[in-house]
């Protein structure tokens, strides 16, 4: 009575912890797509069985090492072989794990089968920002790191969603299966978002699929979780939930842009243009090596202010920017960049901090030369 | 030879008793043991491989 009793305590605060640690975030997160509900079903029920075990190995070997204890007499066994006892600690431990291995299998087999999907969406991994691209669509853009360099530096207080807030986040519809192919440009990245049970390595030269159908509206933060470099820390995942119509919407919005976009390519730009547009393109791609003020952090990054080879030389400037300079950490932008941002941002490279040398870069030529 | 599959099912569990592995070494033959044992390892990979089609199909 007394033992029953003490279960029943000990069931009621297991019972109480439990719903506890799903709202505490000690705990990772229930999540919002089915597969992310299971994974985190999976995840308690074998953190219970391994409370259980605990509890029960070493409560006994507690309660023998006080029961047993030399002071009161207590005298060691001293056998060599039990057959019976050895066959049981053996197979009960293959037991739990394959009882476990069940369960966990047929999440991995519903987390692996990628096929039938709404959307297809390419995420490229770059040092340090991720691409998105619609397959299909043609929409592509590239989400960077929207936390203020003041909060950074610890010159402002920092905001709510510090390093984890991006210029344009990943926009998905709810309740579509959405295959992600995910792949990388420079080094192994990874994109992780919690709340959608998605973790997955995104290597250069591999296309790794993975998928979610999201069932609530919402913006989900995550981040790259596989060391990459000076900004690991720096190229945040944000992926915004949103109905099926405004979904549409903003689609159609991103083609539109994209749209006019390819015409601006075609006509003359002024200076004065190019260099508005350069300095954005340049503060999201370049600064975060080159630093904003065209400085860089040398030997790794060279500074791009007052850099004579860059002044001398702005064929080889053109072509660093474009198909970027293997052996050193310098990207090719000729897939990441569109020919109006390239002609801006080379423009705005030339002719920022000092760099006085009044050339202008046209779109049209760029693209005449890339699709050479 | 089913004295040999057993000794082999011993040791791909972990637990032998005493008197059957003295048993063996005096007089078992050392190059059945490695025979039956590779040829029984296959087999347990053959096995995994059947589970895993059939869980994937
Ligand atoms: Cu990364």
């Amino acid at each position: 009575m007394r033992m029953r009793h003490v279960w029943m305590t000990a069931g009621t605060l297991f019972a109480g912890l439990g719903g506890h640690l799903q709202a505490s975030d000690w705990n990772m997160p229930v999540g919002v797509t089915d597969v992310s509900r299971e994974v985190y079903s999976l995840h308690m029920t074998i953190f219970w069985i391994c409370v259980i075990i605990g509890v029960v190995v070493f409560g006994a070997m507690f309660y023998s090492l006080f029961r047993y204890r030399h002071s009161q007499g207590a005298k060691a066994a001293k056998f060599h072989e039990h057959t019976t006892v050895e066959v049981i600690w053996t197979a009960l431990p293959l037991l739990i794990l394959v009882g476990m291995a069940v369960p966990a299998t047929a999440t991995l087999k519903k987390m692996y089968d990628a096929s039938d999907a709404d959307l297809d969406v390419m995420v490229t991994g770059q040092q340090w920002r991720w691409h998105y691209s619609y397959l299909g669509e043609d929409v592509d853009f590239t989400s960077n790191l929207a936390t203020p360099r003041e909060q950074i530096s610890g010159e402002s207080e920092k905001g709510e969603n510090y390093l984890l807030e991006v210029d344009e986040p990943l926009v998905l519809p709810v309740g579509k299966k959405v295959r992600l192919l995910l792949t990388a440009d420079d080094v192994i990245h990874s994109w992780w978002v919690p709340e959608l049970a998605v973790k997955q390595d995104a290597v250069p030269g591999f296309v790794n699929e993975n998928w979610v159908r999201i069932n609530e509206p919402g913006i989900y933060r995550g981040q790259c979780a596989e060391l990459c470099g000076k900004d690991h820390g720096f190229m945040p995942v944000v992926v915004e939930a949103v109905e099926q119509e405004q979904f549409d919407t903003w689609l159609a919005e991103r083609k539109a842009a994209a749209a006019q976009e390819a015409q601006g390519v075609d006509r003359e730009w002024t200076m004065d243009e190019l260099m508005e547009r350069g300095e954005q393109v340049y503060g999201s791609i370049c600064a975060s090596c080159h630093q904003a003020d065209g400085s860089g952090l040398p030997p790794a990054f060279p500074a791009l202010a007052g850099n004579q080879a860059l002044l001398d030389e702005p064929e080889r400037h053109l072509d660093t920017v474009v198909n970027g300079v293997s052996g050193t950490a310098m990207p090719a932008f000729r897939t990441t960049l569109n020919p109006v941002e390239i002609a801006a941002v080379i423009t705005y490279e030339r002719n920022a901090w000092g760099n006085e040398t009044g050339e202008v870069t046209q779109p049209a030529d760029i693209a005449d030369m890339l699709s050479e | 030879m089913w004295k040999t599959i057993k000794s082999v099912l011993a040791a791909f569990f972990g637990v032998q008793r005493e008197s059957r592995r003295q048993e063996d070494f005096t007089t078992g033959k050392a190059s059945s043991f490695i025979v039956v044992g590779i040829l029984m390892g296959v087999l347990f990979v053959v096995i995994l491989i059947v589970i895993a089609t059939l869980a994937a199909g």
